[in-house]
């Protein structure tokens, strides 16, 4: 078996049984040598939907435990932060999810050197998020009972974090006061989103783009709209080659847009109609899909499917005729924050972290590894400069792929076109579950 | 020690079975009971279980994953349909013709056991892939339609399974076969039989308790696969196990994960015994 052949195997073994977030272009490329390198697109989202219920009507735990909690959800009255820091940091993260050290080691990252050798404040990082739900579940118990949840940093999904921000589980920060890169570098879109109003609890730490992709090889026209994905008039030549998401909140989100309708002011009504559109599409669709999509679509098995930006951009790098689109009628933009957990124990160390990301230098390191969509714009030149000096072609090359994606760094174009999702609460979580699960179970 | 044992000859047996017997203890009889009580108790991870003794559950699961007990079965049954007949001719050929040959042709059959079932289960995925070498070459010849695929359809999921369960159906059929007296089908063709009568009537028959055991071993773990479907599958194959590996690992339901797990034993359990009379009375007659 070639090493190109086993790669492959590995990989899809990977996605195949585990929530895997993803593997960076660069660090794929260090191990498997120039010429052998099949894209390796796993990524969060997937795992988090996961935890939503692609399976039979049930009540996810932590939906049931939100409702549970819900009544005794108080609003923080004032920011923490203001004082010294501790230097001491425990932060909570995904897995791949920053610049790695020697021996791919994330304890020994160069952001957090970086982030010592200017604050003194030693990090403790982990690894410990698989998915929205699971970790929620996990510090669920302590936040409810005012116990420190031993975090100081989590990153949490929007929707996550406008569910533990309406159960009074985040502290209040002050963006101004204590982060005021944010304000200085942050893109206008990413400042006072519809799940955090004014950014009272959280800062985005990566995001990324829900959008379509295809294979021009299978398809003969150009996909510029929903419909070329959703009609069944308009698919029904690549029957049972289309894919769709598994999770919810995307293909609903999908649908909705398609109807013309704002996501986050969908009410019931709406979400119905949105169903109907799934049903009439669901007999041309191949599968619902988690993180495995980049399977079948790498292997031209899928002509048009949902796709997240960031694997689109590392499977280009074998496929360069592969497309990925923001259709007309709007996409995703989903975004991981950095937010710090009630009764957490080093506010002010874990604000200076808010910070100091958020400075463009670090923002690009970070970029570099990560590859999803970068917060902070001022990143792109920084990358650039870095593809100037680099040492090898090799580097050069990579960086400036990474510099001139608009999958990394979206045009304001496609940014204006980007929707996000609905926070909902328990009673609808269960409705739109109920809804979508009627599609995916035919 | 030995003095011990002379005298208490009696407990020999069980001092035979006690390592296999605290094993099933440990990791079958602990694990099914730890499943029953938990089917019967409700809550969530976050906030714990509580025991209720809701019996409710069952009927409850039945219900919401019929469709996919139901295609379980189906798929389970054509398995071990499929596997037979092409597991028989394979079995017969060596025991009765593999000559010198016999050894290497059973390592052969369990050759595939070298490599891990999961990779063997993904390479299936290149090889039914749309455009891959099997479909894709047939296209190019223009002998199939552009959108014809094999991923993603239930012949996949259930050659899938097939292939995977072969083995397990030619080895306990080569035994049975294996052992089979020549002496008496040459009895039955001096006694004027034909060929083929002689295999009806003597081989056959003599060959049903392999026929038994392979049905089983294939019929048994054909209905709780999972990876099959996953892999080579969608939605419209989904089978049982796909839907207790989720509520377990995905939506953390144990309860309605520990009761639809129940209830596929116990399934499986009853059709067993109810084939196990049949083929009893099957025997009596031929």
């Amino acid at each position: 078996m070639s090493e190109e052949e086993r790669d492959r195997l590995e990989r899809a073994i990977a996605r195949a049984f585990r929530p895997q977030r993803r593997l960076s272009r660069r660090n794929f490329l260090r191990q498997a040598g120039k010429g052998g390198a099949y894209a390796a697109g796993a990524l969060s989202l997937p795992a988090i939907l996961a935890a939503c219920g692609i399976g039979p009507a049930t009540t996810s735990p932590a939906a049931s435990t939100a409702a549970s909690a819900g009544q005794s959800a108080a609003a923080t009255p004032s920011p923490v932060g203001g004082g010294e820091p501790s230097g001491t940091l425990i932060f909570a993260n995904w897995e791949l999810y920053i610049d790695p050290g020697p021996n791919d080691d994330p304890q020994r990252s160069p952001t957090l050197a970086g982030f010592r050798e200017e604050t003194g404040i030693e990090t403790t990082y982990s690894e410990n998020i698989l998915d929205n739900q699971s970790f929620f579940a996990n510090i669920q118990p302590d936040l409810e009972a005012g116990n420190p949840p031993g975090y100081d940093i989590i990153v949490m999904t929007d929707w996550m974090i406008g569910n533990m921000i309406r159960l009074g589980y985040l502290e209040r920060i002050d963006v101004a006061r204590d982060v005021p890169n944010f304000g200085d570098h942050a893109a206008d879109k990413y400042k006072n989103p519809s799940y955090d109003p004014d950014n009272l609890h959280s800062v985005p730490w990566q995001s990324g783009i829900t959008g379509i992709a295809y294979n021009p090889a299978l398809v003969d026209e150009e996909i510029t709209s929903m419909a070329q994905l959703l009609d069944p008039a308009m698919i029904e030549k690549y029957s049972g080659q289309i894919g769709m998401f598994s999770e919810m909140r995307d293909s609903m989100t999908f649908a909705l847009l398609y109807n013309g309708v704002d996501p986050t002011q969908a009410t019931m009504a709406d979400v119905e109609a949105a169903q109907q559109v799934l049903l009439a599409q669901a007999p041309h669709v191949r599968d619902y899909y988690g993180n495995e999509y980049t399977d079948p679509f790498s292997r031209s098995n899928l002509a048009i499917t949902m796709a997240w930006s960031g694997d689109v951009f590392q499977l280009q790098f074998d496929n360069p005729d592969l497309r990925f689109v923001v259709p007309e009628e709007g996409a995703v933009l989903w975004v991981d924050n950095m937010c710090i957990p009630k009764g957490a124990e080093h506010p002010n160390d874990a604000l200076a972290m808010m910070n100091y990301v958020y400075q463009p230098a670090v923002a690009a390191q970070m970029t570099e590894w990560i590859n999803y969509i970068c917060p902070v714009p001022e990143a792109q030149d920084i990358i650039l400069q870095h593809a100037d000096e680099a040492e090898s072609a090799e580097d050069r090359e990579y960086l400036e792929a990474v510099a001139n994606s608009p999958l990394v760094f979206p045009t304001d174009d496609m940014l204006s076109r980007l929707h996000s999702y609905k926070v909902l609460d328990e009673d609808e979580e269960r409705q739109w579950n109920d809804l979508f699960d009627e599609v995916v179970q035919g | 020690m030995s003095g011990w044992l002379r005298r208490h000859r009696g407990l020999v047996p069980y001092l035979f079975l006690l390592p296999g017997g605290l094993w099933l203890i440990a990791f079958f009889l602990v694990p099914v009971l730890t499943m029953a009580s938990v089917s019967l108790q409700e809550g969530s991870l976050g906030t714990g279980y509580r025991m209720t003794f809701n019996f409710g559950i069952f009927p409850e699961v039945i219900s919401g994953s019929s469709t996919q007990l139901i295609r379980s079965l189906l798929f389970g049954l054509i398995v071990t349909a499929l596997t037979l007949l092409i597991g028989y001719p394979m079995a017969y050929t060596i025991a009765f013709r593999g000559g010198r040959y016999k050894s290497i042709l059973l390592l052969l059959v369990i050759l595939p056991f070298f490599t891990s079932f999961i990779i063997r289960t993904i390479s299936w995925q290149f090889i039914l892939a749309d455009n891959g070498f099997l479909l894709g070459t047939l296209k190019s010849f223009g002998w199939l339609d552009q959108s014809f695929r094999l991923l993603a359809t239930p012949v996949a999921v259930i050659s899938g399974i097939t292939y995977n369960f072969l083995p397990f159906v030619v080895l306990p059929l080569y035994v049975a076969l294996e052992k089979i007296d020549h002496r008496l089908i040459e009895a039955a063709t001096d006694l004027y039989a034909s060929r083929l009568q002689a295999f009806l009537r003597v081989t056959l028959p003599l060959s049903l308790p392999g026929v038994f055991a392979a049905s089983l071993l294939a019929f048994i773990p054909a209905v709780g696969d999972y990876i099959n479907a996953e892999l080579l599958g969608s939605r419209n194959e989904t089978m049982i196990g796909n839907v207790i590996q989720r509520q377990f690992l995905v939506s953390n339901d144990y309860p309605q994960a520990s009761a639809l797990s129940l209830i596929l034993m116990i399934g499986l359990l009853i059709s067993v015994l109810l084939y196990t009379r049949l083929l009893r009375g099957q025997e009596l007659t031929v």
